[in-house]
């Protein structure tokens, strides 16, 4: 029974990774991605850093208004002119920055009393520019404040009239949690190379095997349908398995690439948490395994295969929905379900957050029952399927 | 030797109110002897691959009993499979496997070593002629090579007993030429059971020393092709056939009384 099933394991293995062309593009598309969008987010992050440490404003209409452009300089600014068309620029994201328009009149209304008006412009469709609203509106605060001091302090008025309440802000997320925002994609892309890793193989020994013709020959050995069943399931949670130490280890170097130091020091994910993400995905790599060939043994060409997996791919990259449309946030049950569990504790594992026992023990039954139950399905299965 | 007795099979295809009853295999009975190639005729749907199917433990019978040396197929399915070699109708290699490689895999399966099947394969392909194709990937083999691979892989455990359903469907004459010069040979020096379903009588005229003709699930005639033409009064092999496996009535709706 064992040899047996071995034989079949290492057959069923050999014939997969001789598969180069599909598990070339398993890899290329599950493996190498995640790293992929790691840079493209650093890049990214990197490109807002440096607009907030430059400290570059872009002005139009500067020279009517001394005053303010004396605040902006003492805050450390440089002050750079706005390009004539800076409204077609900023619509067409080539400008990088709001810019701040100001009328002819600045000065001699401010002397007057009157509050000047000044423009903000920015555009919503250009992230770009729009994370720099928020400095620039704070700036423009911080004049006004001071403006209005000034004003309280030569009539004689305490500025603290003006601040009936003292507003202090506090942020309860660590460098870590912050990180994790940033992170929460990661655990979906390994979760999705396990299953399209797992995949292929599912297909190929159930469903491929039928469209061959070769699996009424294979029931014609002596070797149990159990023994047979148990060597393909290994090989195919093998490949699974394989994909989800590629894709989790692709992530180290991946980390090397990053473009910005805070993000860097802000993404945590070492060795420690790549083993633990193993000893979540290596079981659900199990029952993936199982359901998949469970379902496609029913199915008469790879074709038809491939149309039913959907199904279970369709459900596995839902899973992570559940947790981001959740109201309530994570409940107990979300462990008992396969993928959502796994989803939900790598998120924890990327906010530092130890995982307790019974929070891998609970997915670890539930993977193993799933693959009890897919492989004892495919085992009943395979000889009506051989006939059909 | 293989004795089939009484053998039965009803199929039910479809559920429910279209569901529909299908009489494949009704009492089928037949002997075959070591040493001896015997031949299974009869035309398409005759119960011929589900008879096949029975003896090779992949489907139960509703009645009857199957013997292979003596070895109860329903009772003991995996140790009467050890003493046969089945080249069945499908017949799919693995195409990213070589030959040499889906020939020790069956060999693995049989509980023989990885050295002892792959020397049984180098042995299978001097008898079969096909040295040349043992390193090569199945994908892209001709029907002729296929043939061979898949009956190398059948014969890999040296079993005392050879089913083939319909194994010259495809292939060449000169395929089919190696293929009888096989069987015999395995027939003549070896004194295997060779079990040989085909509904071509030139096959059965050619090659078979007993001929067992079903038809309707039925065995109708069991004798050498002499015995049978003698039954009929026909000199001609396929006349007989036309006489033995179908009823006046068929003749005469086909336009052959």
């Amino acid at each position: 029974m064992i040899g047996d099933a071995w034989a079949v394991f290492r057959k069923e293995l050999t014939d997969a990774l001789r598969d180069r062309r599909t598990l070339l593009m398993v890899l290329l598309s599950s493996v190498a991605i995640g790293p992929l969008v790691l840079v493209l987010i650093s890049a990214l992050v990197s490109g807002i850093e440096r607009q907030a440490e430059a400290r570059e404003l872009v002005v139009h209409g500067i020279e009517h208004a001394p005053t303010l452009r004396n605040h902006l300089l003492r805050q450390t600014y440089t002050l750079r002119p706005a390009p004539p068309d800076y409204e077609r620029q900023l619509q067409d994201s080539k400008l990088g920055d709001p810019v701040l328009v100001i009328g002819a009149d600045f000065e001699a209304d401010l002397a007057r009393g009157e509050p000047p008006v000044v423009e903000v412009v920015g555009s919503s469709a250009n992230p770009r520019a729009q994370t720099g609203m928020n400095r620039l509106m704070q700036l423009l605060e911080g004049f006004n404040h001071e403006q209005a001091t000034l004003r309280l302090a030569v009539r004689g008025v305490s500025p603290a009239a003006l601040q009936a309440v003292q507003v202090e802000e506090r942020d309860l997320a660590g460098p870590a949690t912050r990180a994790a925002q940033l992170a929460t994609m990661l655990p979906f892309f390994v979760l999705m190379a396990v299953l399209y890793g797992a995949l292929n193989a599912a297909l190929d020994t159930t469903a491929g095997e039928r469209e061959r013709g070769s699996l009424e020959p294979l029931l014609m050995n002596p070797a149990a349908r159990s023994a047979l069943v148990l060597g393909k399931w290994g090989a195919v949670a093998s490949v699974g398995m394989l994909i989800a130490v590629l894709s989790c280890f692709s992530f180290l170097p991946g980390q090397w690439l990053l473009r910005s130091e805070t993000l860097a020091a802000l993404f945590r994910f070492g060795p420690p948490e790549a083993l633990r993400f193993l000893a979540l995905l290596l079981p659900l790599a199990g029952a993936l395994a199982a359901l998949l060939m469970a379902v496609a043994i029913r199915c008469k060409s790879f074709k038809e295969a491939q149309a039913n997996a959907t199904i279970v791919v369709l459900g596995v990259s839902m899973m992570p929905l559940v947790n981001l449309f959740s109201q309530e946030g994570e409940q107990p049950w979300h462990l008992w379900v396969p993928a959502l569990a796994q989803v939900t504790l790598m998120g924890r594992v990327l906010k530092g957050e130890a995982l307790g026992p019974l929070d891998v023990f609970v997915p670890l039954l539930v993977s193993a029952a799933v693959t009890a139950l897919g492989v004892a399905y495919v085992a009943r299965t395979l000889r009506s399927a051989a006939l059909r | 030797m293989i004795e089939v007795q009484g053998l039965s099979k009803r199929f039910v295809q479809g559920r429910g109110r279209g569901a529909r009853a299908v009489q494949a295999v009704d009492g089928v009975s037949w002997r075959a002897a070591d040493g001896a190639i015997t031949g299974v005729l009869g035309p398409n749907g005759a119960g011929k691959t589900t008879t096949l199917r029975m003896v090779a433990a992949l489907i139960e019978p509703d009645a009857g009993q199957v013997r292979v040396d003596g070895i109860d197929v329903a009772r003991e399915p995996r140790a009467a499979l050890r003493r046969m070699g089945v080249l069945s109708d499908a017949r799919g290699l693995y195409p990213r496997l070589t030959a040499r490689e889906n020939i020790v895999y069956y060999g693995r399966l049989h509980g023989m070593s990885q050295s002892a099947a792959s020397a049984r394969a180098d042995v299978l392909a001097a008898m079969l002629d096909m040295k040349l194709l043992l390193e090569r990937r199945t994908e892209g083999f001709s029907q002729g090579e296929r043939m061979k691979t898949a009956l190398a892989r059948a014969l890999v455990h040296d079993p005392a007993n050879i089913i083939l359903d319909e194994p010259t469907n495809g292939l060449d004459v000169l395929a089919t030429r190696a293929l009888r010069r096989a069987l015999r040979r395995l027939r003549d020096e070896q004194g295997k059971c060779i079990v040989f379903s085909t509904h071509i009588m030139q096959e059965v005229a050619y090659l078979c020393d007993r001929v067992v003709l079903v038809a309707h699930g039925r065995t109708v005639a069991e004798g050498s092709v002499a015995e049978l033409n003698a039954r009929a009064g026909q000199d001609d092999f396929e006349e007989t056939f036309v006489r033995l496996a179908f009823s006046a009535e068929e003749r005469g709706h086909a336009g052959l009384a």
